[in-house]
C-alpha cells in the first residue's frame, strides 16, 4: 500500500486530462466526479490509517528526479498536511456536484477543476522545495482560466491581476528558497532540494541581516497566499469576478496554501532568524489588523459575494494570529481555523452563487425577503453563516475558541483588539441575512425559484462536515495539536517582547 | 585530426549544394520534395551530434569540438529542423524552394562554424555565412515589401555589425599578434596591464555581437526584421540566428575579461536590466503579434546575458540552457504564427495584418493543437514551471543570488529582483494573448491544421515540456559546456 500520495495526485491528473477530452458535457461532469471521488476514497484511507500519535512524516514516498541539482518527487503527510489533504478532497468532488449544470465548454470547466486538486495535493505533500514549488505555480493556471474563462464583467482585470500578484509573491519566495538551497549546498557540499533538510540549516547562516531576510521573503510568499492585509487587494476582485466554483476552491483551498506555509515552514525558521520575537509581533499585528480591517470592510459591502470575500480575509487574520502566538494549543486553533475556514466559505460562497443565479443580483440592496420563495437556501445559507460568526457547535467556534484563549497568553493586547473583531463578524452576518434573505419581500425581484438539487446536496453535506467536526473535531484536532506540541519544543525559546 | 568529428557540418554543406543541384534537374512541382531531403539531412546531423562522444580540433586550431560547441550545434540543428518541416507547408508550390532550402542549410552551416570557431578570422566567417544566407531568407517573399523592409533593414544593420566587429577583432590582433583565441587569452593572460586598446577592442567586440544578441541599445533591426520575415523564417532568425552571437561572446568575451582581470560586470547588468525592462515594457503595446514575439524575444536576450554579470559556472550554464529553452520556445511560437497565417489567408485572400491579435480571437477552437502549444509556449517564456523556460531561469536566478548571498552584493540582489519582476511583467502580454485564443469567441470555421506545421509545433512542445520534466542531462550538458567557458 505504499505510493498512496503519488497514486492520488496521478489520478487526478489523469482524471483531469481525460476530462479535457470528453465531448460531452455528461461524460466530463461524470468522470471529474469520478475522479474526485477516487481521490477522495485514497485520502479517506490515509486518514483512517495514519497515526496521529506521532508528528513524524507518514506514507513517505521517494522518486530521485534532477540527480545534479539534488532533487527529487518526495511526497509525505504529517498532522499539517493530513487535514488539508482530506479537506481538498471533500471541497472538489462537492464543488463539481455543485457545478453539475454547468454548460459553457464543461469539458475545460470541470478538468480545470481537477487540475486545481493536482496542484493543490501536490503543494499539501510535497517535501522537496523544488517540487513543492512547482505545484504552487501550476495551481494558478487554472483559476486564471476559471476566472478569465466563466467570469464576470471584470474579468480580465482581476484574473490578471490575481495571476500577477501571487505570482510575484512567489518569486519573492523562490529567491529565499534560493538562499537556502545555496547555504546547505555550501555546508555540505552536495546539493539537496530536501524541505526539512533546507530548514534545518537555516540556523547555520551567519550574518542575521540575510537570515531576516529570507524569513521574509518567505513570510510575503505565504502571506499574500492567506491574504493577509495589506497584501489582500487581489482577493476581492478575484472572488467577485470568479465562477461560484473558482471562489469556493479559491477561499476554501488556495487560500490554504498560504496558512500551510506558516505552519510547514515558517514556523520551524522562526526561533534561528535574526530577531524572532520583533518578528513575532510583526506577524501578530499583521493577523489581528487583518481580523479588524476583514471585518470593518465586509461590513462596508453592499455586494454579497464581496462581503463573503472580504470575512475570508478576517477569518484567515485568525490563522496569522494563531501561529504568532508560539502557544502549543493556539497553533494547533490557528490550524484547525484553516480547516474548518475551508468547510464554511464553500457555503457561503455557494449561497452567494445560488441567489446570483436565482435573483439575477447579489447586491444586499436588491434582495430582501427571499425566504419565502427560497426555504431550503435560506436553511442552508443560516447555517453557514451561523458557523462562520461562531456559533457553538460548529467547526468554527472550536477553531476561535482555541486561538482566542490561547493566544492570550503570549500576547493579550493583541487578542483583546481581535475580541473586538467578533462583535461586529456577529454584527455583518447578522445584518446581511436580516437584509438579503429575511424580512418583506422585493417584488421587483419577480418570480424567483429555490436552488438546484444537486447544489443544495453539496451544500448540506458541508454543513454536515462542519457540525461533525464541531461536536467532534478530535480526529483532526489530535493530529494538529501533536505536531503543533512539536514545533513548540522547537519554539518555546523564542521570548516575545 | 578526426574528421568525422566534422560530418555533420560536411554533411549538410554537400547536402546544400544537392539541393540546389537537384534543383536544376525537376520540375517545380517535384521541387516540393527537397524540403523532405533537407530535414532527413539535419535529421541526420542531429543524430551525428548527438552520438559523437570526443573533442578535438581542426585546421592549425580554428576549428575545435568542445561540449559548448556541440551543445550549441545542437540549438542551432534544432531550430533549423523546426523551421524546415514548418516550411515544408509555408513555401509548398515555391518554385524557388531549392534555393531557399539550400540558404537554411547553409545557414545552419554557417552557425555551427560559429559554435566552432577558435579563430577569430573563422568566427567572423561564419557570422558571415550564416548573415549572407539569412538577409535572403528575410527577404524570400519578394512581393511582399514588409519583407523586403526586413530584410533590407537586415542586411544593413548586420553589416555595420560584422564591421564593429571586424575592427575589434584587428584591434585584438594588432594588440595581441595572433588571431586565434587560445594564443590571445594566453597573451592577456601573460600581460594583463590594461593598455587601453584591448578595452577598445572589447567595447568594439561588445557591440559587433551586441547586434546579433539583439541587446538593447543595439536591438533596432530586430523587431521590423522579424516582423516582416515570413514566419518560419522570424522562426529561425529569433531562435537560431541569433544565439550565435551568444556563442561566440562566451567563448570570446567571458575568457578575455577573465584573463585581462578587466571587470565589465557592471557594463553587462546594465545592458542585461535595460534589455529585458525595454523589451518586456514595448513587448505590451503590440497589437502585432509577431513584433510582440520580437520584443519578447529581445527581453529574454536579456535574461541570457546575464550570465555575463557574474560568470560563474552556475550562471553560465543557466544562460545556455535558457538559449536552448528559448530556441524552442520561440521557434515553436514563431511557426504557430505561421498557422495562424494560414488561418487567416485561407478566411480571406487579400488579409493585411495577418498576425494582428483579433485574429488569435477563439483560436482555441479554431486550432486547438496550435493553441494549444502557443499556450505552452506562452508560459514557458514567462517562466512558469515545469518547462525548459522555468528550468533555464531558475538556474540563471539562481546563480546570480548566491553570488549575490557570496559577495554580500546588493547590486546584484538587485539585479535579479529587475529580472524576476520582469518575468512577472512579461506574464501580462502573454495571458492577453492567451485570453484571446480560450476566452473569446471565434471569428470563423474550425480549420484542418497542416500536418507539417503540427508536427514542427508537437515537436517543439515536446522539447519545452520535456526539458522541463527532466532537465537532468541537459543542466550536466551545460554545467560541461559552461566548463569550457571557463577554461577548466
Amino acid at each position: 500500500m505504499a505510493a498512496l500520495i503519488s497514486l492520488m495526485i496521478l489520478i487526478s491528473l489523469i482524471g483531469a486530462i481525460i476530462t479535457f477530452l470528453t465531448r460531452t458535457r455528461e461524460q466530463a461532469r461524470a468522470v471529474a466526479l469520478l475522479a474526485s471521488g477516487i481521490s477522495f476514497v485514497i485520502s479517506l484511507i490515509l486518514f483512517l490509517r495514519f497515526d496521529s500519535s506521532i508528528p513524524t512524516i507518514q506514507f513517505a514516498e521517494s522518486y530521485p528526479w534532477i540527480v545534479s541539482l539534488g532533487i527529487s518527487l518526495k511526497f509525505g503527510v504529517d498532522g499539517i498536511g493530513m487535514p488539508l489533504v482530506l479537506l481538498s478532497n471533500i471541497v472538489i468532488p462537492l464543488t463539481v456536484i455543485f457545478a453539475w449544470g454547468e454548460t459553457k465548454q464543461a469539458n475545460q470547466f470541470y478538468g480545470l477543476i481537477l487540475l486545481e486538486l493536482v496542484g493543490v495535493l501536490g503543494v499539501f505533500t510535497s517535501l522537496d522545495f523544488f517540487v513543492f514549488y512547482i505545484f504552487w505555480e501550476i495551481v494558478l493556471i487554472p483559476m486564471y482560466f476559471l476566472i478569465s474563462i466563466w467570469g464576470g464583467p471584470r474579468k480580465d482585470y482581476s484574473a490578471i491581476k490575481f495571476f500577477i500578484y501571487t505570482h510575484v509573491a512567489s518569486l519573492v519566495m523562490l529567491l529565499a528558497i534560493f538562499s537556502l538551497y545555496f547555504n546547505a549546498w555550501q555546508i555540505s557540499g552536495t546539493p539537496n532540494f530536501d524541505m526539512f533538510y533546507l530548514l534545518k540549516n537555516y540556523s547555520v547562516i551567519e550574518s542575521s541581516m540575510l537570515k531576516d531576510a529570507i524569513f521574509l521573503a518567505l513570510l510575503f510568499g505565504f502571506l499574500v497566499k492567506m491574504p493577509a492585509v495589506p497584501f489582500h487587494t487581489w482577493l476581492p476582485d478575484a472572488h467577485v469576478e470568479a465562477p461560484t466554483a473558482g471562489s469556493v476552491i479559491l477561499a476554501a483551498l488556495l487560500l490554504k496554501m498560504g496558512g500551510y506555509g506558516l505552519f510547514r515552514v515558517i514556523l520551524p525558521l522562526l526561533p534561528f532568524s535574526g530577531s524572532p520575537g520583533e518578528l513575532v509581533i510583526v506577524m501578530a499585528i499583521i493577523g489581528v489588523v487583518s481580523i479588524l480591517y476583514g471585518t470593518f470592510l465586509a461590513l462596508a459591502q453592499r455586494d454579497l459575494k464581496k462581503m463573503v470575500a472580504y470575512s475570508s480575509i478576517s477569518h484567515m487574520g485568525y490563522v496569522t494570529l494563531g501561529a504568532a502566538a508560539i502557544v502549543p494549543l493556539s497553533i494547533s486553533g490557528a490550524m484547525y481555523q484553516q480547516f474548518s475556514h475551508g468547510l464554511i466559505t464553500c457555503v457561503l460562497f455557494m449561497s452567494c452563487g445560488v441567489i446570483q443565479h436565482s435573483a439575477g443580483t447579489r447586491i444586499i440592496g436588491d434582495l430582501g425577503g427571499i425566504a419565502k420563495y427560497m426555504p431550503k437556501l435560506t436553511f442552508l445559507m443560516l447555517a453557514g453563516f451561523l458557523a462562520s460568526l461562531g456559533l457553538p457547535g460548529m467547526s468554527g467556534f472550536i477553531a476561535e475558541f482555541l486561538v482566542l484563549v490561547n493566544s492570550y497568553f503570549t500576547l493579550p493586547n493583541f487578542v483583546i483588539l481581535a475580541l473586538f473583531g467578533i462583535v461586529f463578524t456577529a454584527g455583518y452576518h447578522l445584518w446581511a441575512m436580516q437584509r438579503a434573505v429575511f424580512g418583506t419581500y422585493n417584488e421587483k425581484l419577480g418570480h424567483i425559484h429555490d436552488g438546484a438539487n444537486y447544489e443544495m446536496f453539496s451544500m448540506a453535506v458541508i454543513i454536515l462536515f462542519v457540525i461533525y467536526f464541531g461536536l467532534n473535531p478530535n480526529p483532526v484536532l489530535t493530529m494538529m495539536t501533536t505536531n503543533s506540541e512539536q514545533l513548540y519544543t522547537v519554539l518555546k525559546g523564542v521570548v516575545i517582547p | 585530426m578526426n574528421y568525422v568529428l566534422l560530418a555533420p557540418e560536411i554533411l549538410l554543406t554537400v547536402l546544400a549544394l544537392i539541393v540546389i543541384f537537384i534543383g536544376l534537374l525537376v520540375s517545380d512541382r517535384s521541387k516540393n520534395m527537397l524540403g523532405y531531403i533537407s530535414a532527413a539531412g539535419l535529421v541526420a546531423s542531429l543524430v551525428y551530434v548527438l552520438g559523437t562522444k570526443g573533442e578535438g580540433s581542426f585546421f592549425y586550431n580554428a576549428l575545435v569540438i568542445d561540449p559548448l560547441s556541440q551543445f550549441f550545434k545542437l540549438i542551432f540543428i534544432v531550430v533549423s529542423l523546426l523551421a524546415v518541416i514548418a516550411s515544408i507547408k509555408y513555401f509548398e508550390n515555391n518554385r524557388n524552394q531549392d534555393e531557399y532550402y539550400a540558404l537554411i542549410l547553409l545557414a545552419t552551416v554557417g552557425m555551427m562554424v560559429v559554435a566552432s570557431a577558435n579563430d577569430l578570422v573563422s568566427l567572423f566567417v561564419g557570422f558571415e555565412l550564416a548573415s549572407m544566407s539569412t538577409y535572403v531568407l528575410a527577404g524570400f517573399e519578394k512581393k511582399n515589401p514588409a519583407s523586403l523592409e526586413a530584410a533590407l533593414k537586415y542586411f544593413i544593420i548586420g553589416s555595420l555589425s560584422s564591421a564593429l566587429m571586424l575592427f575589434g577583432m584587428s584591434l585584438v590582433y594588432g594588440v595581441t599578434g595572433s588571431t586565434n583565441i587560445t594564443a590571445i587569452i594566453e597573451f592577456f593572460k601573460a600581460n594583463p596591464a590594461v593598455s587601453g586598446l584591448d578595452v577598445i577592442a572589447m567595447v568594439f567586440l561588445v557591440a559587433g555581437f551586441g547586434f546579433k544578441m539583439a541587446l538593447v541599445p543595439f536591438h533596432m533591426w530586430a523587431p521590423d526584421t522579424y516582423e516582416g520575415s515570413p514566419s518560419v523564417v522570424s522562426a529561425l532568425l529569433a531562435a537560431g540566428s541569433k544565439k550565435m552571437g551568444f556563442v561566440a561572446a562566451f567563448r570570446v568575451l567571458v575568457l578575455a575579461l577573465v584573463a585581462l582581470r578587466a571587470d565589465l560586470w557592471v557594463t553587462f547588468g546594465i545592458l542585461a536590466v535595460i534589455t529585458m525592462t525595454y523589451g518586456n515594457i514595448v513587448a505590451i503595446s503590440q497589437r502585432s503579434i509577431k513584433r510582440m514575439l520580437a520584443y519578447s524575444s529581445i527581453a529574454q536576450a536579456g535574461y541570457i546575458a546575464l550570465a555575463f554579470v557574474v560568470t560563474t559556472q552556475m550562471s553560465i550554464a543557466g544562460g545556455i540552457l535558457l538559449a536552448l529553452g528559448h530556441a524552442l520556445m520561440k521557434g515553436g511560437a514563431f511557426i504557430a504564427v505561421a498557422v495562424v497565417g494560414y488561418m487567416v489567408l485561407s478566411d480571406n485572400k487579400n488579409a493585411k495584418n495577418i498576425d494582428d491579435i483579433e485574429n488569435f480571437a477563439g483560436l482555441g477552437k479554431r486550432a486547438p493543437i496550435t493553441a494549444f502549444a502557443l499556450f505552452v509556449f506562452f508560459l514557458a517564456l514567462a517562466g512558469i514551471p515545469p518547462s525548459a523556460g522555468f528550468i533555464g531561469k531558475f538556474v540563471l536566478f539562481y546563480s546570480i543570488t548566491i553570488e549575490a548571498v557570496r559577495q554580500a552584493s546588493t547590486w546584484f540582489l538587485i539585479v535579479v529582483i529587475i529580472a524576476i519582476l520582469n518575468s512577472a511583467l512579461s506574464i501580462y502580454y502573454y495571458a492577453r494573448v492567451i485570453r484571446y485564443m480560450y476566452v473569446l469567441p471565434p471569428a470563423g470555421e474550425k480549420i484542418k491544421e497542416p500536418a507539417p506545421y503540427v508536427i514542427a509545433i508537437v515537436l517543439a512542445v515536446i522539447g519545452t515540456i520535456g526539458i522541463g520534466l527532466y532537465p537532468q542531462p541537459f543542466i550536466e550538458m551545460a554545467m560541461n559546456a559552461a566548463n569550457v567557458v571557463l577554461g577548466v
